[in-house]
């Protein structure tokens, strides 16, 4: 069907150009480096065309942003594995290294979960509300959960973590 | 002393996008004009972002897709393509093409008073097949049914209703003062089938642009199928299979 897929081509198209610059700056500010956030943009955006039979695009300004953290945070962390030099704030390094029970689910495939506004990377949180410096309401209105709900996810990240304190 | 809280960077970025609250919109569009530090973050990321999609334009990110034996321009899921242009049209207001091979019948919206002010309102009855189409306007907690002549402006958000008496194909589309086409509900280019029934709002509300004079909106029907291209509006408008039902609104504050 040939109208639909240039109309399909046109919306994915437009999605990029809307959004790009600001996937691309947000990778830059957690990645630190130019040509490393440009390859990570275009991750992004293959990682939501991939999942986007299970996407909610209500907003996608915060579904990119959250994609793009949670990308980066792996990324910052399979370097520190491997041994490479990173170039990230103490704070980021430690929530990306930390274990996060959310992981899981996303190795195992069960990426509905992963992608659902309830189940939001704890790391992610741990981003938003710690580097980002988003108060717990704007974190919990960011990935879908109450402010208790993120309360209790960022307190057992905590446990691993011993510098991070859950700001009231 | 004046304390000026600091803006999150995504906050900005929803700035950048038109996608804050109507009430923040208008206090950073306010501090624009009188905080000269910050209108230059404002237009320092503006340029910005000129510079980042010349740098990485889309035709890479297709690279990458073909590489990955997934072209952008291959049969995907309808409902994703449909779920990125709405969310385009309500985020930016920009032109889309909106295309479903399913009926749509519930309001994506959390503001349940829109729906319950659009619930309570008679229907207007038009002629040809019949097919009644509705504009209605959020204001506040609330919503207006718009008419012939209402008066709108740049960010007002839009919701379209419609129904038809019996089987038919229809489409529903804009025209702007800017002589640009946004596509509501259609199948690609071709009307859909449409099924009688109660009035059926589409799932996502519309934002308007800057565009100048006017927005019109056409509830277009027939019986049999029909194409729209840019260049034939007119001779649908006078093709006495298709019946049409207009709604023009006037564009304030320009």
């Amino acid at each position: 069907m040939k109208v639909d897929n240039q109309a399909g081509q046109k919306a994915f198209s437009e999605l990029y150009e809307a959004y790009a610059p600001m996937v691309y700056r947000r990778c830059l500010s957690l990645l630190g480096d130019d040509a490393e956030a440009k390859d990570m943009m275009q991750d992004v955006f293959l990682r939501i065309y991939d999942r986007k039979d299970s996407l909610d695009l209500s907003q996608p300004s915060s579904l990119l942003w959250n994609t793009a953290t949670r990308l980066c945070l792996n990324r910052i962390r399979d370097k520190k594995r491997r041994g490479l030099d990173v170039d990230s704030s103490d704070t980021l390094l430690n929530i990306a290294c930390a274990d996060d029970e959310m992981d899981g689910y996303e190795a195992r495939g069960l990426l509905a979960k992963i992608f659902s506004k309830e189940q939001e990377s704890t790391r992610t949180i741990a981003v938003l509300h710690y580097v980002d410096g988003m108060t717990l309401e704007e974190t919990a209105e960011m990935v879908g959960l109450s402010v208790s709900g993120v309360r209790k996810r960022l307190r057992t990240l905590q446990a691993r973590i011993k510098d991070l304190e859950v700001k009231r | 002393m004046t304390t000026i809280k600091k803006i999150s960077d995504f906050k900005m970025e929803r700035y950048l996008l038109g996608e804050l609250p109507d009430v923040e919109m208008r206090e950073l569009r306010e501090r624009e004009v009188s905080d000269e530090i910050f209108a230059a973050r404002v237009k320092k990321l503006r340029e910005e972002n000129g510079r980042i999609l010349e740098e990485c334009p889309f035709n890479a990110l297709e690279a990458r897709l073909e590489m990955a034996g997934k072209s952008s321009s291959s049969a995907v899921g309808t409902a994703f393509w449909l779920k990125v242009a709405a969310a385009l049209v309500v985020a930016l207001g920009i032109f889309s093409a909106v295309f479903m091979g399913r009926d749509v019948v519930t309001m994506q919206s959390d503001d349940a008073s829109m729906e319950v002010a659009m619930a309570d309102a008679g229907d207007t009855r038009i002629k040809g097949l019949d097919a009644r189409m509705e504009v209605w306007k959020k204001t506040g907690d609330s919503a207006v049914q718009l008419t012939n002549g209402s008066e709108v402006r740049e960010g007002d958000e839009i919701q379209l209703r419609y129904s038809v008496p019996e089987k038919c194909y229809g489409m529903l589309l804009s025209l702007d003062g800017n002589g640009m086409f946004t596509m509501h509900m259609s199948d690609g280019m071709s009307a859909m089938k449409l099924e009688p029934g109660k009035m059926t709002t589409l799932p996502y509300a519309y934002r308007l642009d800057n565009a100048p004079k006017h927005e019109t909106f056409f509830l277009l029907t027939s019986h049999n199928s029909f194409d729209f291209d840019e260049k034939n509006l007119n001779a649908l408008l006078k093709n006495k299979e298709v019946s049409n039902v207009i709604v023009e609104l006037r564009k304030a504050g320009r």
